[in-house]
């Protein structure tokens, strides 16, 4: 597959910098078969925030996995821009990981021999780019790093290495970040903090995040909220409030007693 | 708890396995081993019983003709012969053939041979020959063929065939098989005389047994010993096989460094597995388990494990020695060997307790660090294990201790042994345990060390790339597993380098005092019957030339020459110009002073010759009556470094001495390319009969240099199932790498490395812990193989020290290879899993 394709982010039309039709995902099968994705169809804004919220066994986490070319779809295509990704090799999708996506994961999984820095320039190496350092010194101050570039992770605490994660994840200008529970090692003011750079990475550094998270005070930093059960969408709140979201979260209980287990 | 354990390890199988081959590869090779001296002891106790036939007893030690009478007087004794055995020189049909020749016994139980066509002899140069001789001469019974005599030249008697003699028991089947002839042509024509023989044989009368035989003979024999057949062959095996002994313990010595490295292999692998159960000790001692019986439930493990791999390699090491034994016999080898393997108590025992024991004993520090765990443990979110504790100071301390003192005692051997002082076996000895001790400190010190030079060739292969980069940041993560890792192919390593450079240099060390003592390939002699050693210079030119293989050859005359005043010292004086010298001399220097007025001295003779003398040439007939002496001559004698007991003069200096002196030998020079052996034979064949004599320095070197590499390629081939092992301790440490780093794997893919990336990173690891413990094996092997070649041959003389370059060159890309194999498995299952399901892992 072509990487020519990857456009920057500012150039490309305000449309949708990810979207999903028809997207299915099953494991296992016969009378076993779970549908943890039941014909998703989604489109997510370029520039905005977006986070995906549900319960336990929703899916979401699936759907981000898919979207972020990590697992196969059953069937249904993803379109990353203007890439449809359902049908790329296992090499393609490498090199679309490496140059059009970020992630931030609830762990953080930084190299722990690696120092801070090192580990925030590790896709541009693993890439074979350029050090964009403008790039680089920007996210450093907005990310508040600049004191912390030479340590190790096990040197760092926790809100400081999901933010060298966030960084890392920023380095390349993906298209997309997907971030999966960020917060969700975190306590509440280390939290807000790393949800607070993410914002401001989408509304100061023009960037597309996609965030999973089944906390409603965190879906809230969101500008829209997408609701999953049982693998279907199940609601679309814009300009979230932890209020609305979880009214929308309560919907969905009263709607499908008993959702979770 | 044994439940516990049990499932435990069904659930490490894969990890386990790799350290169950090691064992049971060191398990297999001891049993192999044992086996093997059990069947070496008994084709020899075999070989020498078939020699004394159905013998009822055997007196060892010589006896007088009176002993001998008294002996055959007794009605005890039936008949008693003495175990002769001699060669014969046979001819027939323009063949020659060297025979081994029994004595007819006198009765039939003392032979070990018997007559299977025709009869044996009964009278006087009547002979029968085993069937292979009876072949290659073109003789049957009733045919004659020649025996020469070995003393007078050219004296020699028919014989005629009576019988083809068979050889039951395989008694003399080494030696190509044994004829007959009566016990007086014996003596006749071998020149040696019956009496000689150390040993006679004894047949019973009726109704005597063996023990009542033994103690009735015993007071009359003198200081002879008087012992049952069994007991002799017992006695003359046990003598007889200490150099079978010294090869089984050395080969022990190999199967101990197997096993010592398997030990490694599996501390390593236990080690981890603890580490990876972090989770579960900690949840076992949250619900109540105590220290005890976690230390227990390891230990049981080990114990399971290291039974059932010993047992696997009992059974493999086993059937390996049959199956050997199997070809071996079927090879038709003509060593009389058991068909089967016997299994003794020894050969099941010691491979089973030592593999259990090793097992267990490297499970021990894992076991210690399974009941630091603490019950905490098990709340807390399971990470990478944590680097294992700093080593301690007592450790570096004992470590620098051993390397300097045995490094220290082992230099100064070295230099006793250099300078050719002191007791060469007290030597070998201390620098075998200085050299063994401070390898141990090596070993000891290991943790400290090698993660250094691993991490410093990391960072120079951290440069060519990001897999690179990440690779070495890796390797030096664990620095004790890696420490492990290393030693374990380095202790292999070293002792292969040391072995071939040991090798090397006694190759060169030893062809250096070949060409000093022997200084031509090839010499022809003449010995004449009249006491000259004149020779026919025609003939023998003519049959040089029709061989193949041979550079040059020059004719050269001696005299011998008496020194006036030095009380009839002679020395044989050969005749050469400069030019001719330095053409067929290997190593033209020794010929350098020689000029018109020198006298060349062989370093044999002492320097009281040296120094101006006054010398005549003298003759001598064959009974050494002295003939007319030449005219006195001046001139300089000079000692030099040549070898043998040849002074040499040039030709116009020998004109003077000795104008009559006639051309006795020739020395030859060989094409570089030339077999010397096969010259060697060539020129046997084609020189004419007469009193001749051939010698091939050349074909002695080449035979020593076949020995070396021989010894050497067993040694080595023995070796390298420690480096087997090593490399099965690499690959497991790999995969458990690639186990305990499954999310950091699955987060480098998800943020862009590709499957070939992640591959190549493991196998960059591979090579990189494989390539620093091939480097510091080759260095260290290198000094130790100096040290142990100037303690071995410091006394034969200058030791010339050898980089076997080809072999450091092999032994590096080995490494480096079976690195790369042995990333190959843990790359590809790391590359197989998917990114999703490693970061669902939690």
């Amino acid at each position: 597959m072509d990487t020519t394709v990857y456009r920057p982010t500012e150039q490309t039309p305000a449309s949708s910098a990810s979207c999903a039709r028809s997207l299915t995902k099953v494991y296992g099968r016969g009378a076993a078969a779970v549908h943890a994705l039941d014909g998703v169809d989604i489109d997510f804004a370029a520039g905005a925030f977006t986070a995906i919220m549900g319960p336990s066994g929703s899916g979401k986490s699936t759907l981000m996995h898919v979207l972020a070319g990590l697992d196969q779809a059953t069937s249904g295509t993803v379109r990353l821009g203007d890439t449809e990704i359902t049908s790329l090799g296992d090499d393609a999708l490498t090199r679309l990981r490496r140059d059009r996506v970020g992630f931030v994961f609830q762990s953080f999984n930084l190299l722990p021999m690696f120092t801070a820095e090192q580990n925030i320039l590790l896709p541009l190496e693993l890439a074979g780019s350029p050090v964009d350092r403008p790039w680089f010194d920007t996210l450093v101050e907005t990310l508040g790093l600049g004191q912390r570039l030479t340590h190790r992770p096990s040197e760092l605490s926790g809100g400081q290495q999901q933010r060298v994660a966030i960084a890392r994840a920023l380095i390349a200008k993906p298209e997309v970040v997907f971030a999966d529970e960020p917060t969700g090692n975190l306590d509440s003011r280390s939290g807000a903090e790393v949800l607070s750079f993410l914002r401001r990475s989408v509304r100061e550094l023009g960037r597309t995040i996609i965030m999973v998270t089944h906390d409603p005070t965190a879906a809230a930093y969101a500008d829209r909220v997408v609701l999953l059960a049982d693998g279907r969408i199940a609601g679309d709140i814009e300009n979230p409030t932890p209020e609305s979201v979880l009214m929308g979260l309560e919907a969905l209980r009263t709607l499908e007693q008993p959702a979770v287990r | 708890m044994l439940r516990l354990t049990l499932s435990q390890m069904r659930r490490s199988l894969g990890r386990l396995s790799a350290a169950a081959i090691a064992i049971a590869i060191g398990a297999a090779f001891l049993a192999a081993t044992l086996i093997a001296g059990g069947v070496i002891t008994r084709a020899g106790y075999d070989a020498i019983a078939a020699a004394y036939g159905d013998a009822d007893v055997v007196v060892e030690g010589d006896l007088s003709t009176a002993e001998r009478s008294e002996l055959l007087r007794q009605p005890d004794v039936a008949a008693a012969d003495p175990l002769t055995a001699v060669m014969f020189q046979l001819r027939a049909h323009g063949q020659a053939h060297l025979q081994i020749m029994l004595p007819v016994p006198s009765d039939p139980r003392l032979g070990s041979l018997t007559v299977s066509e025709g009869a044996a002899p009964t009278s006087e140069h009547e002979i029968a020959l085993p069937p292979a001789t009876a072949s290659s001469l073109g003789v049957g019974v009733g045919d004659k063929v020649t025996v020469l005599s070995p003393e007078a030249a050219g004296s020699s008697q028919d014989f005629d065939v009576t019988g083809i003699t068979d050889d039951p028991r395989n008694a003399w089947s080494q030696e190509g098989g044994a004829g007959l002839v009566t016990s007086s042509d014996i003596s006749a024509w071998s020149g040696e005389r019956l009496d000689d023989s150390g040993t006679t044989l004894v047949a019973a009368s009726d109704g005597v047994t063996p023990t009542e035989l033994r103690e009735s003979l015993s007071p009359l024999v003198g200081d002879a010993r008087v012992l049952t057949k069994d007991e002799a062959a017992a006695a003359a095996v046990s003598e007889l096989s200490d150099g079978g002994n010294v090869l089984v313990t050395v080969v022990l010595g190999f199967a101990a460094v197997a096993m010592l490295v398997a030990a490694l292999v599996i501390a390593n692998t236990f080690q981890v597995l603890v580490a990876q159960r972090t989770r579960t000790l900690a949840l076992l001692r949250c619900v109540g388990a105590t220290k005890r019986q976690l230390r227990g439930s390891v230990l049981l493990e080990a114990t399971i494990l290291g039974a059932g791999a010993a047992l696997v390699g009992l059974v493999a090491g086993t059937a390996l020695a049959q199956g050997a034994l199997t070809v071996l016999n079927r090879a038709d080898l003509d060593v009389p060997l058991p068909s089967t393997v016997s299994i003794t108590p020894a050969v099941v025992l010691v491979p089973l307790l030592v593999g259990t024991l090793v097992t267990l004993l490297a499970s021990l520090v894992p076991a210690r660090e399974a009941t630091r765990v603490a019950p905490i443990a098990a709340l807390r979110p399971a990470d990478a294990p944590a680097v294992g504790a700093r080593a301690g100071r007592v450790r570096l301390g004992v470590s620098l201790l051993l390397v300097l003192g045995g490094g220290g005692v082992l230099l100064l051997a070295s230099a006793a042994a250099g300078r050719g002082t002191g007791d060469a076996t007290l030597l070998l000895g201390i620098g075998t345990l200085a050299g063994a001790l401070s390898f141990v400190g090596v070993l000891l010190g290991a943790v400290f060390w090698v993660p250094r030079i691993v991490a410093l060739l990391g960072r120079g292969l951290a440069s060519t790339g990001t897999s690179a980069r990440i690779a070495a940041a890796n390797t030096v993560r664990n620095p004790r597993r890696t420490a492990a890792t290393s030693t374990a192919l380095l202790i292999g390593v070293t002792l292969v380098v040391m072995m071939s450079t040991g090798a090397a240099s006694a190759r060169t060390t030893m062809n250096h005092e070949l060409d000093a003592h022997y200084p031509v390939d090839l010499v022809v002699e003449g010995h004449q019957a009249d006491g000259t050693e004149r020779l026919d210079e025609a003939g023998v030119q003519r049959a040089l030339d029709g061989v193949d293989g041979i550079r040059e050859s020059v004719l050269v005359r001696t005299a011998m020459v008496e020194f006036d005043g030095s009380e009839g010292d002679t020395v044989t004086v050969a005749a050469v110009d400069g030019d001719a010298a330095a053409s067929v001399v290997r190593d033209a220097s020794l010929v350098d002073s020689l000029d018109d007025g020198t006298l060349l001295l062989p370093a044999s003779y002492d320097d009281k010759l040296a120094g101006d003398a006054t010398v005549r040439s003298v003759t001598f007939d064959a009974d050494w009556n002295r003939g007319p002496d030449g005219p006195p001559v001046q001139l300089r004698a000079v000692t030099s470094d040549l070898g043998g007991y040849r002074a040499i003069v040039t030709t116009s200096m020998l004109d003077q001495i000795a104008p009559n002196a006639p051309v006795s030998t020739v020395w030859v020079s060989l094409d570089p390319g030339a077999d010397p052996a096969t010259v060697l034979q060539d020129v046997r064949a084609a020189l004419p009969d007469g009193a001749l004599e051939v010698s091939s320095a050349a074909a002695e070197r080449v035979s020593n240099e076949r020995f070396v590499d021989a010894m050497l390629g067993i040694v080595v081939g023995l070796l390298a199932v420690a480096v087997v092992i090593a490399l099965i301790g690499v690959a497991n440490t790999l995969s458990l790498s690639v186990l305990e780093r499954r999310r950091e794997s699955a987060t480098l893919r998800a943020i862009g490395l590709s499957r070939r990336q992640l591959r190549w990173m493991l196998a960059l690891e591979g090579m990189l812990i494989a390539g620093v413990g091939a480097l510091l094996g080759a260095g260290l092997g290198l000094l130790y193989g100096w040290a142990g070649a100037v303690v071995v041959f410091g006394n034969v003389g200058d030791v010339l020290l050898n980089v076997p370059w080809r072999d450091l060159v092999l032994v590096f890309l080995v490494a480096l290879v079976a690195g790369l194999l042995a990333s190959v498995l843990p790359g590809r299952a790391a590359a197989r899993t998917s990114p999703v399901a490693a970061l669902s892992v939690d």
